[in-house]
């Protein structure tokens, strides 16, 4: 027999026997019969501790081996892109032109320092590139993401608080700017802009923040009818306290999760963009400048092209998946 | 008369995250041909769970039959398998439930959801089906029936939704109707019409009906018996008279003394119970109701009590019941 | 209903409007001037091409000449290839059109299908396997699918097999137009996937759901005629979004795959700055997304009957 069946059976006689015991009728004595009456302290008795809203989500949090693998995957590809072009023999756009398009593992003719990922049609190292291009793509998605943060929450949240016209007239704006297709006016942006980091930056921004804007306001306006808010504002508190005690922290890990959940919706864009001509200006590398210059070259050497992309698939699987796992474990249905 | 319902010993625990929820812990109850019997108690004493046990209605996992026996009409509904429960429900069992506003399918016409019902198990052809659905409409008292049965349920009132739920229930006949807090979500005075309503079916076509509902005020008129639950067992069973007039168990006295009749004089007050219910997830050792009873003895706090009868029909579980009780003792310092 | 029609009517051409003047303004405002390229050209020459573009006269008369042309229909001349706007939007739409019809059918059928079977299967290797696939739909750009298609199904399959399957680029026969299609909808199918898995998941859980279930419906009766048609109506409202997606997306499948549609020519003007092509298409993709969002919103009128009776009664 199984340790488990073991255990099984065990509980299996533990429970019959319980309920052998609650069937026999016990036979009270008189001392049984004396009167404690009804008893104030345990009668409110909550029997399951009680356990903070945060301290509940991150435990729930940690307890998902997915989540777990990515943020250390994301986490490694961050500090790669930290220290990789720190630490790299090699710059981003110093040309060997003596081996351009060289295989993976190469040693290089010039330094005798090995190509790890080989490298592009100009002869520069591509591994430091990749890791290069993780800084601006990263860096692109991270302000934008905080610029269109910022904004959405203050749009939204003001909206959303002060209702009536005001929440009117920018919930109308919003409409309008939604209509547009967002990636056609981050094209036209990128047009009349200085390309460049800052370009991509601004163009996204410009149009991004709707999305934050309209969830935060659905937020507040559903948070404003209930219960703990009248109570707050019945008892006279300012609106500065009622935002920041009642209101942000019950948006803000919907706002989290938003967050996680828009930038691999950047990083996207960058690639797009790049990959239409649009991007980070020659020399600059970013994931998706160098998959569109391995796009010309790809059927003959297919690792150009596979390395950025592995790049970009991974950092947005890492984003989604967490921002997904962060979903759950924020959820309050799922707390029992 | 035949039981058209038997439940014995009835277990229903819920796997949640943090552990099992004991919602359901040994309920017996039989319900008789065209008899009318109210289940009464607080949210969350496992009343709505014993209903939707019948019907194997709550979604397995994470609900759980952990032992005992339901016969319905003869069939085991224990073991029988989904497709089996198919055959039994709509047919021989049918529930409405209490909020009629979230019941309806807002994309399809009231009339469909009928027939849908009706031809679900009558052979009936699409047209007979129709007639039948309006035949129905017209017996819960909707005005122009052929015409509102092409509506949405979202231009029906709240009250009529409930009574177009009635008429889905009744569509087969079946021998046993559940209604679950059938009035809750109404209006006081649509309550009052619903409670006609049901009564008049009862009357038309004989179906035993199982009424569950936290107003003990709601039922008076309608119950044959009562089954008082408390956090997850009937503490208390007996005929309307023996509840209302001859409470035993210290919770059922103290639910009727919350209850405001007319006669009551303006300077009597109405008793709340102070407290909440145990949480059933881990259940006390004693009598559930001990640490809210203002009779407690030192014996409710560790024994379950066991069940007395008093007559054919009432039964209650109090350790006051028990024949070694000395008496009312004196209470208070 | 009409109301309802005419509101949506309104506000489309609104947007429309809106995005004429913005893209008027940025070629307003863009740097250097059109008539300044690889050849000197002396500044009588250039009164002349500013007469004869109207560009002497103030701006808002301009602006008014250039609504006016839109919409006339007249899009301007690409500077690039000589030839009118208009011309070169419709002879390469309709491949643009067709690839996208194509992605989006088959990306909506897949995603509903897919999120059902997910939702219904909840919990089991079905919902695991379908939500990994959506997983990898949202997370894979669609230049990357299309390259890696093109890579393994048209060049290496070819090697392998020596079989040639799938044509590498191309838009003829029906397998060469099965890969971009593909690629073109694979992240599309992935989020309307996911969408439609929470959206039946929110349906199976409604009380008319459970009131199905005491009729004593099977599951599959309940999943066809009670779950389906009111878990799809948040897919409705994504149409118009990820036709957008699509649309713009084809820019890049277009480009890999060599297809003579309109994204190809939209891309080729950006990277030769042919200013006019671009003010063209990005108003005609605008315009076009402008009333795919209103077709849309009428459709959902159509679907649900609390909309459609609400506009009935106003």
């Amino acid at each position: 027999m199984s340790k488990k069946e073991k255990e099984l059976q065990a509980a299996k006689a533990a429970q019959e026997a319980k309920y052998a015991a609650a069937a026999a009728p016990y036979t009270p004595t008189a001392e049984d019969f004396t009167w404690i009456g009804s008893d104030a302290s345990s009668r409110e008795a909550i029997a399951r501790p009680s356990i903070s809203f945060w301290h509940d989500a991150m435990r729930r949090l940690f307890k998902n081996k997915v989540a777990i693998v990515c943020m250390f995957v994301l986490v490694a590809i961050i500090l790669m892109a930290i220290f990789v072009p720190m630490f790299s023999p090699f710059t981003y756009n110093e040309q060997h032109v003596t081996h351009g398009n060289a295989p993976m593992f190469t040693v290089c003719e010039d330094t005798g320092h090995m190509h790890l990922c080989g490298t592009d049609n100009l002869g520069r190292d591509l591994f430091v590139r990749l890791w290069e291009g993780a800084r601006v793509s990263l860096t692109i998605a991270f302000v934008a993401v905080i610029v269109n943060c910022v904004v959405g929450l203050t749009y939204g949240g003001v909206s959303g608080y002060f209702g009536g016209w005001v929440d009117n007239i920018m919930m109308r704006i919003v409409e309008v700017i939604n209509g547009i297709p967002y990636m056609i006016v981050v094209i036209l942006l990128m047009m009349i802009l200085k390309p460049g980091m800052g370009a991509i930056i601004i163009a996204y921004s410009l149009v991004g923040w709707t999305g934050m804007a309209r969830l935060v306001r659905g937020q507040i306006v559903g948070l404003k009818e209930q219960e703990f808010v009248i109570a707050a504002k019945a008892m006279g508190a300012k609106p500065s306290r009622i935002i920041t005690k009642h209101l942000l922290p019950n948006i803000l890990s919907v706002v989290i999760v938003n967050i996680t959940l828009s930038i691999p919706g950047v990083i996207f864009s960058e690639a797009f963009l790049s990959f239409i001509g649009l991007g980070v200006p020659i020399p600059m590398s970013s994931w998706g400048t160098l998959a569109n210059d391995a796009i010309l070259v790809f059927r003959t050497y297919p690792m150009q092209l596979f390395l950025p992309s592995i790049c970009i698939c991974l950092t947005m699987l890492g984003f989604n998946l967490l921002g997904d796992a962060l979903r759950d474990a924020f959820d309050p249905k799922l707390r029992r | 008369m035949a039981d058209v319902l038997k439940i014995e010993d009835l277990h229903v625990s819920f796997d949640t995250y943090a552990g099992e929820v004991h919602a359901v812990r040994g309920v017996s109850l039989h319900v008789e041909e065209g008899e009318v019997l109210a289940i009464v108690g607080e949210s969350g004493c496992g009343k709505s769970v014993t209903a939707q046990t019948i019907m194997k209605l709550n979604p397995m996992p994470p609900a759980r039959i952990k032992q005992g026996k339901i016969d319905l009409c003869g069939k085991d509904i224990v073991a029988a398998s989904e497709k089996e429960m198919q055959d039994i429900r709509g047919r021989l069992v049918s529930m409405i439930f209490q909020d009629p506003m979230t019941c309806l399918n807002p994309t399809m016409k009231v009339g469909k959801q009928l027939t849908e019902a009706i031809r679900e198990h009558r052979k009936l052809s699409t047209d007979e089906a129709k007639k039948e659905a309006v035949r129905l409409l017209e017996m819960v008292q909707i005005p122009n029936a052929p015409e509102r049965a092409e509506q949405y349920p979202h231009e029906y009132s709240g009250g009529m939704r409930q009574r177009a739920m009635i008429a889905m229930a009744m569509s087969c006949e079946p021998k046993l109707l559940i209604a679950d807090e059938p009035t809750t979500a109404l209006d006081v005075t649509i309550q009052a019409q619903i409670m006609q309503l049901m009564a008049k079916v009862r009357e038309e076509t004989g179906t035993a009906i199982i009424l569950i509902t936290h107003d003990l005020g709601v039922v008076a008129n309608l119950a044959d018996r009562v089954a008082v639950m408390y956090a997850g067992k009937i503490v208390e069973t007996g005929t309307a008279e023996d509840i209302f007039y001859r409470p035993k168990h210290p919770y059922t006295q103290a639910l009727l003394r919350s209850l405001p009749t007319v006669d009551t004089d303006r300077s009597e007050k109405l008793v709340s119970i102070a407290g909440t219910p145990p949480d059933l997830f881990s259940p006390p050792a004693g009598c559930e109701f001990a640490s809210r009873c203002e009779h407690c003895m030192k014996v409710c706090k560790k024994h379950v009590p066991p069940t007395y009868s008093f007559g054919e029909l009432h039964k209650a579980a109090c350790w006051r019941l028990h024949p070694d009780f000395p008496g009312q003792q004196k209470e208070g310092k | 209903m009409a109301r309802y029609v005419g509101k949506r009517v309104l506000y489309a051409f609104l947007t429309i409007v809106v995005l004429a003047a913005l893209t008027f303004f940025m070629m307003h405002l863009l740097p250097g001037d059109p008539f300044i390229g690889e050849k000197a050209v002396d500044e009588s020459t250039l009164e002349m091409l500013r007469a004869r573009y109207g560009l002497d006269k103030p701006v808002w008369q301009q602006f008014l000449n250039y609504m006016i042309n839109v919409f006339r229909g007249d899009l301007g001349v690409s500077t690039q290839y000589k030839r009118p706007v208009l011309t070169i939007i419709a002879e390469s739409f309709p491949y643009s059109f067709e690839l996208g019809i194509r992605a989006l059918i088959f990306a909506s059928v897949a995603g509903v299908l897919l999120g059902i079977l997910a939702a219904v299967k909840r919990g089991t290797a079905w919902d695991t396997g379908s939500m990994l696939v959506a997983m990898i739909g949202v997370s894979v750009p669609s230049f990357i699918v299309g390259a890696l298609l093109q890579y393994f199904l048209g060049l290496k399959l070819f090697q392998w097999t020596g079989m040639r399957i799938f044509p590498i680029t191309g838009w003829d026969t029906e397998l060469s137009k099965l890969l971009p299609a593909f690629a073109l909808s694979f992240s599309t199918m992935a989020s309307l996937s996911r969408l439609m898995r929470s959206s039946t998941l929110d349906v199976l859980s409604s009380d008319y759901v459970k009131t199905a279930k005491a009729k004593g419906l099977s599951q599959g009766k309940i999943v066809r005629r009670h779950v389906v048609r009111n878990a799809i109506m948040p897919i409705v409202t994504v149409l118009g979004p990820q036709a957008a997606a699509i649309l713009t997306g084809a820019f890049v499948v277009e480009k890999i795959f060599n297809i003579p549609g309109m994204g190809r020519f939209f891309v080729n003007s950006i990277n030769s700055r042919d200013y006019t092509l671009i003010a063209g298409t990005t108003l005609f993709y605008g315009a076009f997304l402008v009333i795919a969002n209103l077709v849309v919103d009428l459709l959902y009128g159509v679907i649900d009957p609390r909309i459609r009776l609400a506009g009935r009664k106003e």
